[in-house]
């Protein structure tokens, strides 16, 4: 195989890759456009979420791409417990550190206990479409990012489809865009802060889903995933859903094309090109600069 | 925020304050004399206080005293680290002696120029959450240089220095103490100087600091290099301490986690709070360690979320303002109109 087709195999698979960021990061700017904090504890639930999916196909032998549908409800629950547990009185407080230290125990936490009950092991599932591929403009695709990649968009069109249609999808952008105003206007925000996290955790779980099916899941792995989606966030403009999802495409192509290039040095140029544009662009690459009076 | 200047009572009390905080700076580094005490486990509890203080006044002069929330605390950490290190092991020869000033002293001004190069332009773009982010892939950028380093910085593996020369921990001991103490007394000066008041002002308001004049460009990224210098020289001084240096023990999130949450809890932005918060995380870290080995993040973690729960302010904030709150109401019950009133509340 010529270098070039090679190339091109790798950037494809990273913007298949690349999606699943963008998922998380979907997740991400939902809760930092309501609450304003940055949810440190996404990439630990993320790799929850791909373990409640690892063993329901272990123990039940539960399809990962069903699973899907089964884990949405669940993650929507805890995401709402979450918030009124732990997040509620933090949310209201002018100070972020709580907020932000609040997040980062919560990942300690959850990384520890997997690890204890689970054993640091990386895991996989494997299906019998695990490893298969199809040939498609003469590349070899994936099955399994592939079907990634369209779980992504899905979710994507899912959440812009629910904040520009439904009336609590309404509310959730008048919060983040200006809270005081929202509340005046009779729009609870404890209330609307508890939906947009709940769908961020239920994106979480989304996200962790599809991942075991792709790639291997262990203890650790959060943390990476939590800066990878705020580096896709931050690409895409915060509080922009299609914009994250972007941003989480490129992210992939950026880590691809340097593994291709530079092999060792893809996060460096990840967290290069994050700092370049955080900088530059700090209202992402994808948004056309409107000022907001 | 007590922005205002400072009353004769007050000043007498600083004055008895500062005797006290040297009588109990001496008790501590007396402490290596008492028989048996250099080998016991609380010993290095103390010497592991030290370093946590040290680096958590670093964060609270950047974060609690100027409002720019770093997240690259452990960055400088592992740059002071590594500078102690790699000159111990490239430039000195035999190694054949641990501990020299000249080393630690080296790994913070390292650290502090860093600090400068990489400060100017993110601070003069970047402020608040997205300051807090960038600060952030600043450390994972220098944790990959430092994995790419090569033979230099030797990789994933680190750098190792010769242990030989070490024999007891003593000498680790008093610098750390010096440190704390150090830091500790250089933030106490801060928040009663000009140059506190300036910080303090960035933090307020950065736009009304910059129309009184403050320049407040040179403020932040001066406070975010002071940091960085005590945090470097915390790194030199652990690297003498475990005498081997790698991206994972020393450009972990943690030492940057670790110190925020001990600000956080004693109460940032106030002089004692960080080594309050040393003190009590440490000895919960260290008692999760001895009883629930393995276990010891789960503990940590819960206590986080319960102090962020029902403490978000700190200790010392919430003595503050019942403090503050018990004055008012004495100033009240001492008023001319309410002489004649018989319960002050």
């Amino acid at each position: 195989m010529s270098g070039l087709a090679i190339l091109a195999e790798l950037l494809v698979n990273g913007v298949l890759f690349g999606a699943m960021y963008g998922v998380a990061a979907i997740g991400l700017s939902l809760i930092f456009g309501t609450m304003g904090i940055i949810f440190l504890a996404q990439g630990a639930m993320i790799v929850l979420g791909g373990y409640a999916a690892y063993w329901a196909f272990r123990l039940l032998g539960v399809d990962p791409y069903v699973m899907l549908f089964l884990l949405l409800p669940g993650s929507l629950l805890v995401g709402s417990a979450m918030y009124q547990l732990l997040f509620r009185r933090a949310a209201a407080m002018q100070d972020k550190n709580t907020s932000l230290l609040i997040a980062v125990g919560l990942s300690f936490m959850l990384e520890s206990v997997m690890s204890l009950a689970w054993t640091p092991d990386p895991r996989s599932i494997t299906t019998g479409y695990s490893s298969g591929s199809f040939q498609f403009l003469g590349m070899n695709w994936s099955i399994t990012r592939t079907a990634g990649f369209f779980v992504a968009l899905v979710a994507t069109i899912g959440v812009t489809q629910f904040l520009r249609r439904t009336m609590i999808g309404k509310a959730v952008r008048a919060t983040s865009e200006d809270m005081t105003s929202a509340a005046l206007v009779g729009i609870p925000p404890h209330r609307v802060n508890m939906i947009a996290f709940a769908i961020g955790i239920a994106l979480a779980g989304i996200a962790g889903c599809t991942l075991a099916a792709t790639y291997t899941i262990d203890p650790y792995f959060g943390f990476l995933l939590s800066l990878k989606a705020l580096i896709a966030l931050a690409l895409g403009g915060l509080g922009h859903v299609g914009g994250a999802l972007a941003g989480g495409i490129l992210l992939g192509l950026i880590e691809s094309g340097s593994s291709y290039l530079l092999p060792g040095w893809g996060d460096a140029v990840g967290y290069a090109v994050f700092l370049l544009v955080l900088m530059f662009r700090p209202q992402g690459l994808f948004v056309r600069t409107v000022t907001k009076t | 925020m007590n922005l205002q200047g400072h009353t004769p009572g007050q000043r007498q009390g600083t004055s008895r304050g500062l005797v006290i905080a040297a009588l109990v700076t001496l008790a501590f580094a007396l402490v290596p004399f008492v028989p048996g005490a250099p080998d016991h486990y609380l010993f290095f509890y103390l010497f592991m206080v030290f370093v946590y203080a040290t680096v958590a006044q670093s964060w609270n002069v950047v974060a609690g005293y100027t409002g720019q929330i770093s997240l690259a605390q452990h960055a400088f950490f592992g740059v002071g680290g590594y500078t102690t290190a790699l000159l111990a092991t490239h430039f000195l020869e035999d190694g054949g002696f641990y501990f020299n000033p000249l080393l630690l002293l080296a790994s913070g001004l390292v650290a502090a120029l860093f600090a400068v190069a990489i400060g100017i332009p993110l601070l003069s773009k970047l402020a608040g959450d997205y300051f807090a982010l960038g600060t952030l892939g600043l450390g994972e950028i220098v944790r990959v240089l430092l994995i790419k380093g090569g033979s230099f910085t030797g990789g994933s593996a680190g750098v190792s220095m010769s242990p030989e020369p070490f024999e007891t921990l003593m000498p680790h001991y008093w610098v750390g103490l010096l440190l704390a103490a150090g830091s500790t007394l250089a933030v106490w000066w801060l928040a009663r100087s000009r140059a506190g008041l300036a910080l303090m002002a960035v933090r307020e308001d950065p736009i009304a600091a910059a129309a009184s004049g403050v320049p407040v460009l040179r403020v932040k990224v001066g406070a975010f290099a002071a940091g960085a210098f005590v945090a470097g020289l915390a790194g030199g001084l652990y690297a003498f301490y475990v005498f081997a240096v790698s991206p994972g023990g020393f450009l972990n999130l943690s030492w940057t986690l670790y110190p925020i949450l001990m600000c956080v809890m004693g109460g940032s932005g106030t002089v004692l709070g960080p080594v309050l918060g040393a003190f009590v995380m440490t000895a919960v870290f260290s008692a999760g360690n001895v009883y629930f080995p393995g276990a010891h993040p789960i503990v940590s973690g819960a206590l986080i979320i319960l102090v962020m729960l029902f403490m978000p302010s700190g200790i010392l904030r919430v003595r503050e303002g019942r403090a503050r709150a018990r004055k008012t109401v004495q100033q009240v019950g001492k008023g001319p109109q309410a002489s004649s009133a018989t319960t002050p509340r």
